[in-house]
């Protein structure tokens, strides 16, 4: 039953990767991005890791790619010619090779260094990710809140017209 | 609170961890459309975060999940700047193609 799941959420997740790479309108990729983030999300949730489950569909489905779909609709790019490269041929056979050696390293990891899975997934809880977040990865953690800040000022100061400029 | 899933379903996670990664880096090669290619980075950070989670499930230990976060909190902040570059682009050259932006001078 599990395992259903498992196999149908990983196409749907691919599947609509694809769709994000192919198809010819951004509005498309977009909602395929949406489809394919709510696809992983539902692999989280069969592992047991709900926290980052309901993270990935607030932040990413929620945030990122309606920030996205913002600035299509926002620039009126949907229209438009055709969107594939030249070097078509060249990008194709990089993707392939990225791909043969990252299973290749894969299986090499799992020969060796990482544990082998015993079939039983240990849930790691809210609770003790919360505790690390402000006990030992505090520091981290607040570097991460100033750059946030950062980002805003960035953000204000990039998206702002220019002197003269009506917006 | 233990999931059970058979060992050979964790090593196609694998698989679809590099897929995604693959296909965030063809995408990122081919397009042309700029917030296409920011799309399919996010593409790639996700098959990251995949392989993340995964480990971090098998292992039991929580430090993959907490590096899921900071690293979903710089994806919003990649992508929060990067379409502000984008707008400025278009304010500038009235496309969002990537082959129009070839001189670093304004």
């Amino acid at each position: 039953m599990r395992e259903g799941f498992f196999i149908f959420f990983s196409l749907l997740t691919i599947a609509c990767a694809l769709g994000v790479v192919f198809a010819k309108n951004a509005v498309y990729s977009a909602f395929s991005l949406v489809l394919s983030f709510f696809g992983l999300a539902a692999i989280y949730v069969l592992w047991g890791a709900t926290f980052i489950a309901m993270v990935q569909i607030l932040i990413y489905t929620g945030a990122i790619v309606v920030l996205f779909l913002f600035v299509v609709m926002l620039l009126d790019i949907a229209k438009g010619p055709p969107t594939i490269s030249t070097g078509w041929w060249m990008a194709a056979l990089t993707g392939a090779t990225v791909w043969v050696f990252s299973v290749l390293l894969l299986r090499t990891l799992n020969k060796s260094g990482l544990p082998v899975p015993t079939g039983t997934l240990a849930a790691v809880d809210i609770r003790t990710i919360s505790k690390l977040l402000f006990s030992e990865y505090l520091w981290p953690f607040e570097v991460l809140s100033i750059f946030m800040l950062a980002l805003i000022v960035a953000a204000f100061a990039l998206a702002r017209p220019e002197k003269g400029e009506t917006p | 609170m233990n999931q059970v899933i058979s060992p050979s379903l964790l090593q196609w996670s694998h698989y679809l961890a590099v897929s995604l990664f693959a296909l965030g880096l063809l995408g990122f090669l081919v397009r042309k459309n700029a917030i296409v290619v920011l799309m399919c980075v996010e593409l790639m950070l996700n098959s990251v975060n995949l392989i993340l989670v995964e480990v971090s499930m098998r292992t039991g230990r929580p430090e993959g999940i907490i590096m899921v976060v900071f690293v979903i909190t710089i994806a919003a902040a990649e992508a929060a700047v990067g379409l502000g570059i984008i707008l400025n682009l278009y304010r500038l050259k009235d496309t969002v193609e990537m082959d129009s932006f070839k001189t670093l001078q304004g």
